[in-house]
């Protein structure tokens, strides 16, 4: 019971980052972005570029200039596809956001090929090098522990900034009612290109986390974009809360789901998300 | 010198290989031979289909078009065929099975391809095939899996279901029989089976035949949990937990690709293998993949003989030729999918020959068809005979895997390694699997 429930933990703390990432985006500029899985595989590409180039020195610390790597690629990268792609079509309907990030996906996809081949890519030496912990009498990997670990912190920080700074007070403001934010003057162009390199940001870490327990490979953020949207749709599209409690549930579900009704592994978790829709369609904590 | 004489060598066996032997073909030069034909003296066009990009593409799509290259290369060096240089287009199999019809009307009514050679997803596999009569063209399915593609819905079942459409290999009832007799033989104490595998056609129908297989064998073995993850999963934890506690004797799985490499690894960190023992359908890839953290003593399967150190380079010189040519152009051993793409390249190939050394000028495709069906050839795995019912029928090499020296990852031990004959593991043309393996008197 107690490995589920720390599977199920991990599984989440990765949905978070991921499902963060993807409803600060949301939140903030109104964009559904289907490119965040590419994201995520950029995220997982680069750490394992990194890790691979510092496989002589010692995997704590390749893991740390990965995870640094890893977002500030992904941020920047967020930050030029919002110049270029997303603002000519912010207030543009919803099928040109859909039809131009799926593009930016595609596009991107094939950028990681030009760069770094199709081949699958490893680096699995920080969660070699970790072992096992022996918690409760059960013996589990300490690379999980500090998975979720390093997700708490990550989210405990982006909650300050979206709280406690000014940055973040502005980018709520602008979620809250766009155009009331610009007629106050608050910056928008600048603070939405912020939100997007802060979004792109989270989904880099998730896949600079994931890459040491699974090989970078060309499509690898499909799963995570797919298991990211659920969480939003139960959680709320827009808010933090939402992300943390949805995710949570969903990592849980699933894990208690393998266990129990091994059949219905997905079945339950899009049933939950209808279940959630059909009662209150903005979901858990999202804007009524 | 050295390099020449492997030349040679490889001239010598795949020209033994292009004239084939005819094992039962109905194909008569009198049918066929009555007026001589031109061979036309533009380029043969050939489509060859691999997943490009997508989590198939590292440890399939990607090997399996470097050797559709690699032999395109070999075999326009030797003059290409009947003196038609080869002309290869690699295409990117994604997208699914919708556009994979579509790409493939492109390539026959638009294109005027001579032959598609592709193909890894099984359900790839069956939406294509059918477009080979329905459109006159010839097309081989090289590395997709089921065995439903060219069954019937009953035994006895009419064969074979498309005049154009072959598969040059076997399919994955070879690789769950060949783990379930070599489970009765070095394992005959297991009581208890699971099994992981991904959760679409392939997993499915790989664990039905080895689930009946296992019943056949082992009356009274007792199923302790079938776990379905979708494919693409980054996540096995709660699989592993749920392994773990089942009590299995045997976990059986087929996933395959990145998913095998992350559920493995993640199954290493949390202690799997101290619990129960894996048999991977498809497990020959992973142990390269994953280096020397695979571990030993798992079952593995390779798709038929397609193994880097077998069959033995001393006793069959084209594995050697082969594995050697391809490390050289790629730096790495070649894995079962390249095997896969050189026997679809080498099948149409020996059919064109040997359908024109009966016909005295280019064939048309049903004349390559008929020279097709009844097909034997040496590939670089041992024979391979394309059966009456177009599908490939192969030997199959299942063993255990152990660390050896000299190399940087476990290879099979030379010493429990099994060639079970394509006799035992394939279902003869017009019976479905399933109902083969009831029919077995254990």
């Amino acid at each position: 019971m107690v490995l589920y429930i720390l599977n199920g933990l991990y599984f989440g703390a990765f949905l978070f980052l991921t499902s963060l990432g993807l409803t600060i985006i949301l939140g903030v500029m109104g964009i559904l972005n289907l490119a965040h899985g590419s994201l995520f595989a950029l995220g997982a590409f680069m750490a394992a570029w990194t890790i691979g180039l510092l496989a002589t020195g010692p995997p704590s610390t390749a893991l740390v200039l990965a995870i640094i790597c890893s977002m500030a690629l992904t941020a920047a990268v967020g930050f030029l596809l919002e110049r270029s792609l997303i603002k000519p079509i912010i207030r543009r309907p919803l099928e040109y956001q859909l039809l131009i990030t799926f593009g930016a996906l595609l596009l991107m996809e094939d950028l990681i090929k030009l760069v770094w081949g199709g081949e699958a890519r490893y680096a699995s030496a920080p969660f070699d090098s970790m072992g096992r912990a022996s918690l409760l009498g059960l013996e589990y990997p300490w690379y999980f522990v500090f998975v979720m670990a390093f997700t708490a912190l990550a989210g405990a920080a982006v909650w300050v900034v979206m709280a406690r700074t000014r940055a973040g007070i502005m980018l709520r403001a602008i979620a809250m009612d766009r155009d009331m934010a610009e007629a106050m003057g608050i910056p928008i162009k600048r603070l939405s290109s912020l939100a997007f390199m802060l979004g792109a940001s989270m989904a880099g870490l998730a896949g600079a986390l994931m890459v040491p327990t699974s090989p970078a490979l060309l499509g690898i953020g499909m799963e995570p974009l797919i298991m990211a949207f659920i969480v939003v749709v139960i959680g709320g599209m827009g808010s933090l809360k939402g992300a943390v409690v949805g995710s949570l549930l969903v990592g849980q579900a699933r894990s208690f789901g393998v266990g129990f009704l091994p059949e219905l592994e997905m079945p339950i978790l899009f049933l939950i998300a209808v279940l959630i829709l059909i009662g209150r369609p903005q979901g858990m904590f999202g804007k009524g | 010198m050295a390099g020449r004489l492997r030349r040679r060598e490889f001239v010598k066996w795949t020209g033994a290989g292009a004239l084939g032997v005819a094992t039962g073909a109905t194909f008569s030069p009198r049918a066929y031979g009555a007026t001589k034909k031109e061979v036309p003296k533009g380029p043969i066009k050939i489509a060859a289909v691999s997943f490009l990009t997508g989590a198939a593409a590292a440890p399939f799509g990607i090997p399996g078009d470097n050797t559709f290259k690699m032999m395109a290369d070999i075999y326009n060096q030797q003059g290409g065929i009947l003196g038609r240089k080869i002309e290869l287009k690699s295409y990117d199999e994604a997208g699914g099975a919708d556009a994979q019809v579509k790409l493939a009307r492109k390539l026959i009514m638009e294109d005027k391809v001579d032959v598609i050679l592709g193909y890894i997803s099984s359900g790839d596999c069956k939406a294509v095939l059918p477009l080979s009569d329905e459109l006159g063209a010839l097309i081989v399915a090289y590395d997709c899996g089921s065995h439903e593609l060219l069954e019937g819905e009953k035994s006895p079942f009419k064969y074979p279901k498309y005049t154009l459409g072959f598969r040059s290999k076997a399919h994955l009832g070879i690789d769950n029989i060949g783990l379930a007799l070599m489970i009765k033989k070095y394992l005959p104490n297991v009581k208890k089976i699971a099994g992981i595998n991904p959760d679409y056609a392939w997993g499915r129908e790989s664990w039905r035949v080895f689930e009946v297989a296992m019943k056949k064998l082992f009356p009274g073995i007792e199923v302790t949990v079938t776990l379905w993850p979708a494919l693409g999963a980054t996540d096995y934890t709660a699989h592993i937990t749920t392994l773990m506690n089942s009590g299995a004797d045997i976990v059986h799985s087929s996933l395959w690709g990145g998913d095998a490499v992350t559920f493995t690894k993640q199954a290493i960190g949390m202690g799997l293998f101290q619990k129960t023992r894996m048999a991977y359908s498809r497990g020959e890839p992973y142990p390269q993949e994953l280096g020397a953290d695979f571990p030993e003593d798992q079952l593995i399967c390779c798709a038929g003989t397609h193994y880097f150190l077998y069959p033995p380079h001393d006793k069959w010189p084209l594995n050697k030729w082969f594995v050697e040519e391809y490390h050289k152009r790629y730096n790495k051993y070649p894995t079962y999918p390249c095997y896969h793409a050189y026997q679809a390249f080498a099948v149409y190939k020996a059919a064109v020959e040997k359908a024109a050394s009966l016909v005295g000028g280019w064939p048309t495709p049903e004349e390559i068809a008929a020279a097709m069906k009844g097909l034997a050839i040496e590939t670089p795995s041992g024979y391979l005979h394309i059966d009456q019912d177009h599908n490939g029928r192969e030997d199959v090499l299942v063993g255990f895997t152990k660390k050896v020296e000299g190399y940087p990852f476990p290879i099979l031990d030379p010493k429990r390694m099994e060639v079970f004959p394509a006799h035992m593991v394939n279902a003869p043309a017009g019976v479905r699997t399933e109902d083969w393996i009831q029919s077995w008197k254990v």
